[in-house]
């Protein structure tokens, strides 16, 4: 009897899931965009697809993004930089920088410039485009979570506690899970202050 | 030394611009809802400037009145919420989180100043209005419950730069939008625990009052009233 019970329950749940998605699709085409005002009277999910909603609802990331360029973590930190070479501004601000194609290129002028990856950051710097990184650790809207580098630099957390070991990874990968449970014990530990208006604001 | 953040609202200055209004709306991301949705009450606002009329048509008086959420210490908002999304943060501010809401608006239906918001739908900003949003609030949802935080993003942010500093906060480092917009300084925001602040100056003045001061919540707005001097010169 357990199986069949279980049975019902994926057919039923499926079923309003695809149901689901075929509404937010259909809304998603309607007449939203041509309101006169900002905020329509049209009733719009918080997740624009189902499947978003779910993902969302169970934590689903790609846990290693496929990347424009095949950056090497690995090398560029055996060489002895440091992460502040290029991620600038994390101990002094919310967000840890992204370094712009030039400040590649300043090395990369004359070093390895036979390597196909750095003719295609070349090529980049070419067309006067930023390379379209894809994001790797990122909360999701709905977890109204504001996060500050700088605090955390301060109070010594060094980087691979929340980014894993970068001298084992080629281009970045997801391999510490940073749910809410994961920060909380760490402010405990560290007794700071665990009010929720700390993060969620 | 712990803050106790307080707001003082000179209604003698107040000059109903709106000023703060517009200010609120760009700093914490606050959806504005269109004339049909306004019309049924659903209006979302965080600070609102309330006009009353005095006295009849030869000389009839306008009065404004800024009203927003008044920070309670005694709050009724956060004794109904079944999830604890209304709270009392560790500074004594009425947080909101967001995450806990589930919608059922109890917190408004409490609160005597009307100063809570529902989002009955998704906002939305048209491009590039999307652009405009400030990074620094996070945007809500439909079926959250919002108001004003007294912009705790700004507390928060000055809070770790003094910390970075080593240092202990100064009055007028920082300050509300709505503070920060109000072109004849009618409202001033700053720590009731330094008596040295200019807005525990403002606070303990013959003229402060508390709104609906009768019904025990402890606000930390304080209004000054308006008019003392008026009267006196008029008879």
């Amino acid at each position: 009897m357990g199986w069949q019970k279980w049975l019902l329950f994926i057919v039923a749940g499926s079923s309003v899931w695809v149901l689901a998605e075929v509404v937010s699709r259909a809304q998603a085409a309607g007449p939203t965009a041509s309101s006169q005002y900002v905020t329509s009277g049209v009733f719009t999910p918080a997740h624009a697809t189902a499947a978003s909603a779910f993902k969302d609802f169970l934590d689903l990331h790609p846990e290693h993004p496929v990347q424009p360029i095949a950056f090497t973590h690995t090398v560029h930190l055996a060489k002895r930089m440091q992460c502040t070479t290029c991620h600038v501004g994390v101990n002094r601000g919310p967000d840890a920088q992204i370094p712009n194609v030039t400040f590649c290129m300043g090395c990369h002028m004359v070093i390895d410039t036979n390597n196909p990856e750095i003719k295609k950051i070349a090529a980049y710097q070419a067309r006067r485009e930023d390379i379209p990184w894809a994001r790797v650790y990122n909360y999701s809207p709905s977890a109204h979570v504001r996060f500050n580098h700088a605090p955390h630099i301060r109070a010594g957390v060094v980087c691979s506690t929340c980014h894993g070991d970068m001298t084992k990874q080629t281009t970045a990968e997801r391999k510490v899970n940073l749910n809410m449970g994961f920060c909380v014990q760490c402010h405990k530990q560290k007794q700071v202050s665990v009010d929720c208006a700390t993060c969620h604001y | 030394m712990s803050h106790k953040w307080g707001l003082v609202v000179d209604l003698d200055r107040c000059t109903g611009c709106e000023a703060c209004v517009v200010a609120c709306h760009a700093e914490n991301n606050i959806p504005t809802v269109g004339k049909d949705q306004a019309a049924i009450g659903r209006t979302m606002q965080w600070i609102r400037v309330e006009r009353t009329w005095e006295g009849d048509f030869p000389n009839p008086k306008v009065r404004f009145q800024p009203v927003l959420c008044q920070q309670c210490d005694a709050a009724p908002c956060e004794a109904v919420c079944p999830t604890y999304a209304s709270y009392h943060t560790e500074e004594g501010l009425n947080g909101q989180a967001y995450n806990r809401c589930i919608g059922t608006r109890f917190c408004a239906n409490a609160c005597p100043y009307t100063v809570r918001s529902f989002n009955f739908y998704n906002p939305q900003w048209q491009k590039p209005l999307n652009l405009q949003l400030n990074p620094d609030v996070s945007v809500r949802s439909v079926g959250i419950m919002e108001k004003c935080t007294f912009c705790v993003q700004r507390i928060k942010s000055a809070e770790i730069q003094a910390e970075a500093e080593k240092r202990d906060l100064k009055d007028g480092e920082f300050t509300t939008a709505c503070a920060q917009s109000c072109a004849s300084k009618a409202l001033v925001f700053g720590d009731l625990n330094d008596p040295h602040s200019e807005v525990s100056r403002l606070a303990s003045s013959s003229r402060a009052t508390k709104l609906l001061g009768e019904l025990g919540t402890k606000p930390n707005v304080t209004y000054l009233e308006r008019g003392a001097w008026q009267d006196a010169n008029n008879g």
